[in-house]
C-alpha cells in the first residue's frame, strides 16, 4: 500500500482523484492549498504527489521547485488545465515527473500514479522476466520458453515498455508517449493494432496469455 | 486552398487622372470659347473705328474746293506712312482723275456708306491689299471719291491675340496636366502598397492591418475604415470560434465526469452481467468518442490562436517519414492495403516535429480509412533544386469532389460523396492538418489521384530556404 498526496483544490476533482487511487489500494490524503501542500510534502512519507498547477495559496510550479531544492525526490504528476506544449514542458522542467491535462480519465491518472510508484524497480536490469518470457535489453532478443521471438526493432521497443511496467496497466496515450515520444491522439486504433501483432507473436498459439486487455483503459503485462 | 486573385495592373486608372482629363478638356474648350468672344468683340471694336475715320474723312474730303480735291488727297496718301489708306478721284464716266487707286471696284455701290471689300482695291503702284473696307461718294460735279483702308489691321490684332491666349493656354495646361499626372501616381502607388498589405487578410490572417500613413489624407481615412472594419470581422469571427470553444471547453468536465461514473459503474458490475457490462463499454466508448471531438476541436483553436513557434526546430523529414510508415503500416496491414513509402533525399525542415508527424500521420490515417480493402496508399516525398518539398499522400479510394475541398477543410465537414459520412472519424483531421500547415506557412492541397482517390499534398520549404525566405520577408 503507497501513501499519495493529493494537492488539488477542486473538491470534486479531489474527490475523484482520492476516489480512483483509494481503490487501487492506496492511502491517499487530500489538501486544498499549495503552502500547506508543501509543507505535508517536505514532513515527508509519502510514496507520491498528485499536484495542480493552479492553486490558492503558492503556484504548483513553485511547490514542485521548492520541493526539489530541498532535496525531496518524491515523484510528483503535475495535473493542469495548461494543455499547451509550453505549459507541460515548464512543468516537467521545475520538477515534475509527469503532466496531465485536464480534463481527464481517472483511470489514466492512476495508471500514471502507478508507473510513477513503481520507477526504477526494473530500469537497471538488463534481462527483464515474466513467466517464461525473457528481453535482453543489451542483445535486442526476447525469447518466449527459450525460443528467440522474431519482432522488428519497434515491436521490441514496445514489448520492452509493457514488461518493464509488467503489472500495471498502461494505457493507449501512455503506450503511444513512451514507445513513439509523441503526445496526441493518433487516431483511430493504430495502438490497438500495434499490440494485435506484438500479442501474435508473443502470445503464439497455444501459449499461455502475457498480454492482456484491460477493458475500457489499456493494456497490461501478466504473468499467467 | 484559397486564392485571391490579384488586381490586374493595367484596368487601373486613380480619380486624380480622370478628373484631370475632365478639367483639361473642359479648360481648352472654355478657353477657345473665351478667344472667340474677345477676337469677335474687338473685331467689332476696331471695325467701328476704321469706319467711322472713313467716314469722316469722305465726308470732309466731300465739302473741300474741288479744285483743291486731288492734291489734298495726295497729301493724305503722304501722311498715311504705313500704307494702309487708299484713295482715288473718278469722273461721272468713272474715268481715273487723281489718287493711287486706278479702277473704281465694280460691285461697290456709289453711296457713300463704308462696305467690306473682301477682294481690295489695286493700287497705281500694281499692290494690292486683301481685304479692305471702302467708301464711294458722288460729290456735286458727279465725279467720284473713293477712300479705303487696310482691313488686315484688325485681323493682324485679332492674331495676336488668339497667339498670346494660345500661349497662355499651353503655358496652363501642359504643367497642369503633367503635374496632375505626376499628383495622381502617388496615390496609386500606396493604393498598391495597401494591396500588398491586404493580401494576408485574404489569405486568412485577419490580423493584418493596412498601413495608414499619418498624412491623414482621403487615402488614410479609407486605410483606417477597412482597419476598424477588419477589427470587427476579427473580434467576430473570435466570438465565434470562441463560442464553439467555450462550448467543447465547459463540456467536456461534465463529459469527463460522466465518464468516470461510467467506468466506476464498470468496475462495480458484480460479476456475471456480461450484457450489462458491454453496455457500459459502449456508452464509455461513445463518451470517448465526444471527448476526442472536443480535444481536436480545442487543439486546432490552440494552434491557430497561439501561432507558436516555440518548439521549431530542424526536423530530419526522411526520418519522421519513416516513422509515420512504421506507425501505421500495421493498420494498412490489417485493410490489406499496400502501404508504400517512397522518398529520396530529402533535406532538413524547420518546423515543430510532433506537429509535422501528427499532420503527416493524420493524412496518412484518413488515407488508410478512405483507401478500399486491398488498395493502395503512398506516402511519397520529393525535394526540388530550389528547395520546395512536397509530400504527398495519396489513396485509391473514391477521393475528394473538387466542389467540396474547400469544405472539407471546415471543423466538423464531412464528405457524403467520399464516403466519409460512413467511416470512423470526427471531421476535424483536415481542419486540423490545414491548422498546422498554416502555422509552418507550408500551403495543403488536395487533388486527384490516378486514376482514382484522392492526392493530398503538404508543401514545405527546405530550412535554408525558408529562413532565407523569412529573412528577405522581414527586409522588405
Amino acid at each position: 500500500m503507497a501513501r499519495i498526496l493529493t494537492i488539488e483544490d477542486d473538491a470534486v476533482t479531489a474527490r475523484e482523484i482520492a476516489a480512483e487511487l483509494q481503490a487501487a489500494g492506496n492511502e491517499v490524503d487530500c489538501v486544498g492549498d499549495g503552502s500547506v501542500g508543501l509543507e505535508r510534502a517536505l514532513a515527508g512519507g509519502y510514496d507520491a504527489i498528485t499536484l495542480d498547477r493552479m492553486l490558492p495559496g503558492m503556484d504548483g510550479l513553485a511547490v514542485v521547485s521548492a520541493l526539489r531544492q530541498a532535496g525531496n525526490a518524491t515523484p510528483v504528476l503535475m495535473i493542469s488545465a495548461l494543455s499547451d506544449v509550453d505549459a507541460r514542458v515548464r512543468g516537467l522542467r521545475a520538477g515534475g515527473d509527469d503532466y496531465l491535462t485536464k480534463p481527464f480519465a481517472p483511470e489514466e491518472m492512476a495508471a500514471r500514479i502507478e508507473v510513477l510508484l513503481r520507477r526504477g524497480a526494473a530500469q537497471r536490469e538488463t534481462v527483464l522476466r515474466v513467466g517464461d518470457l525473457e528481453l535482453d535489453r543489451i542483445a535486442r532478443v526476447a525469447r518466449r520458453a527459450g525460443v528467440e521471438l522474431d519482432l522488428l526493432p519497434l515491436e521490441f521497443r514496445l514489448l520492452e515498455y509493457l514488461v518493464r511496467h509488467a503489472g500495471q496497466v498502461l494505457t493507449r496515450t501512455m503506450i503511444f508517449e513512451a514507445v513513439w515520444g509523441y503526445r496526441f491522439d493518433p487516431g483511430t486504433n493504430v495502438i490497438d493494432v500495434h499490440i494485435a501483432r506484438l500479442r501474435r507473436k508473443v502470445d503464439a498459439a497455444g501459449a499461455a496469455p502475457l498480454i492482456h486487455t484491460v477493458r475500457g483503459c489499456g493494456y497490461s503485462v501478466r504473468a499467467p | 486552398m484559397i486564392a485571391g486573385s490579384p488586381v490586374e495592373a493595367g484596368r487601373w486608372r486613380s480619380s486624380t487622372k480622370r478628373l484631370i482629363i475632365a478639367y483639361g478638356a473642359f479648360f481648352v474648350a472654355w478657353t477657345v470659347v473665351l478667344i472667340g468672344v474677345i477676337s469677335w468683340q474687338t473685331a467689332r471694336y476696331l471695325d467701328g473705328i476704321v469706319d467711322g475715320l472713313l467716314e469722316q474723312r469722305v465726308r470732309f474730303l466731300s465739302s473741300v474746293d474741288r479744285g483743291q480735291l486731288p492734291a489734298l488727297l495726295a497729301a493724305t496718301n503722304q501722311l498715311d506712312l504705313r500704307g494702309l489708306m487708299a484713295s482715288g478721284l473718278f469722273d461721272a464716266q468713272g474715268r481715273y482723275v487723281a489718287g493711287d487707286v486706278e479702277r473704281l471696284p465694280a460691285n461697290l455701290p456709289v453711296d457713300g456708306r463704308v462696305h467690306p471689300l473682301p477682294e481690295g482695291v489695286e493700287r497705281t503702284s500694281g499692290e494690292r491689299a486683301a481685304r479692305m473696307h471702302a467708301v464711294a461718294l458722288r460729290l456735286d460735279d458727279g465725279s467720284v471719291m473713293l477712300l479705303a483702308r487696310d482691313y488686315g489691321v484688325v485681323d493682324r490684332v485679332g492674331a495676336i491675340m488668339r497667339s498670346s491666349l494660345m500661349w497662355g493656354l499651353s503655358l496652363t495646361l501642359v504643367p497642369g496636366l503633367l503635374g496632375g499626372y505626376l499628383l495622381s501616381r502617388g496615390p496609386l502607388r500606396r493604393v498598391r502598397r495597401l494591396e500588398t498589405a491586404i493580401e494576408p487578410v485574404m489569405r486568412g490572417h485577419l490580423g493584418a492591418r493596412l498601413p495608414v500613413s499619418g498624412r491623414r489624407d482621403e487615402v488614410d481615412m479609407l486605410a483606417a475604415i477597412v482597419n476598424r472594419m477588419l477589427d470587427r470581422i476579427e473580434s467576430l469571427l473570435g466570438e465565434v470560434k470562441g463560442v464553439s470553444d467555450s462550448i467543447a471547453h465547459d463540456l467536456r468536465t461534465p463529459l469527463t465526469r460522466l465518464r468516470t461514473q461510467l467506468h466506476r459503474a464498470l468496475q462495480l458490475g458484480g460479476g456475471g452481467d456480461d450484457a450489462r457490462a458491454r453496455l457500459l463499454e459502449c456508452c464509455i466508448v461513445e463518451a470517448d468518442s465526444l471527448l476526442d471531438r472536443f480535444r481536436a476541436l480545442l487543439r486546432i483553436s490552440e494552434l491557430e490562436d497561439i501561432g507558436r513557434r516555440a518548439g521549431f526546430g530542424p526536423v530530419d523529414l526522411a526520418d519522421t517519414l519513416r516513422r509515420v510508415h512504421e506507425l501505421y503500416a500495421p493498420l494498412a496491414e490489417e485493410k490489406a492495403i499496400a502501404f508504400a513509402l517512397e522518398c529520396g533525399a530529402l533535406p532538413t525542415l524547420c518546423a515543430d516535429g510532433s506537429l509535422l508527424f501528427e499532420a503527416i500521420g493524420n493524412l496518412v490515417d484518413n488515407a488508410i480509412k478512405f483507401a478500399p480493402q486491398g488498395g493502395h496508399v503512398t506516402l511519397r516525398a520529393a525535394a526540388s533544386a530550389d528547395g520546395r518539398v512536397t509530400v504527398d499522400v495519396l489513396d485509391d479510394g473514391r477521393g475528394i469532389p473538387a466542389a467540396e475541398r474547400e469544405s472539407v477543410l471546415r471543423r466538423f465537414y464531412r464528405s457524403t460523396a467520399s464516403g466519409a459520412a460512413d467511416a470512423a472519424g470526427h471531421g476535424l483531421g483536415l481542419p486540423l492538418v490545414a491548422a498546422i500547415a498554416r502555422l509552418h506557412g507550408h500551403g495543403f492541397t488536395i487533388g486527384d489521384n490516378t486514376p482514382h482517390g484522392a492526392r493530398m499534398t503538404l508543401h514545405c520549404w527546405a530550412a535554408d530556404v525558408a529562413r532565407a525566405g523569412t529573412e528577405q520577408e522581414q527586409e522588405a
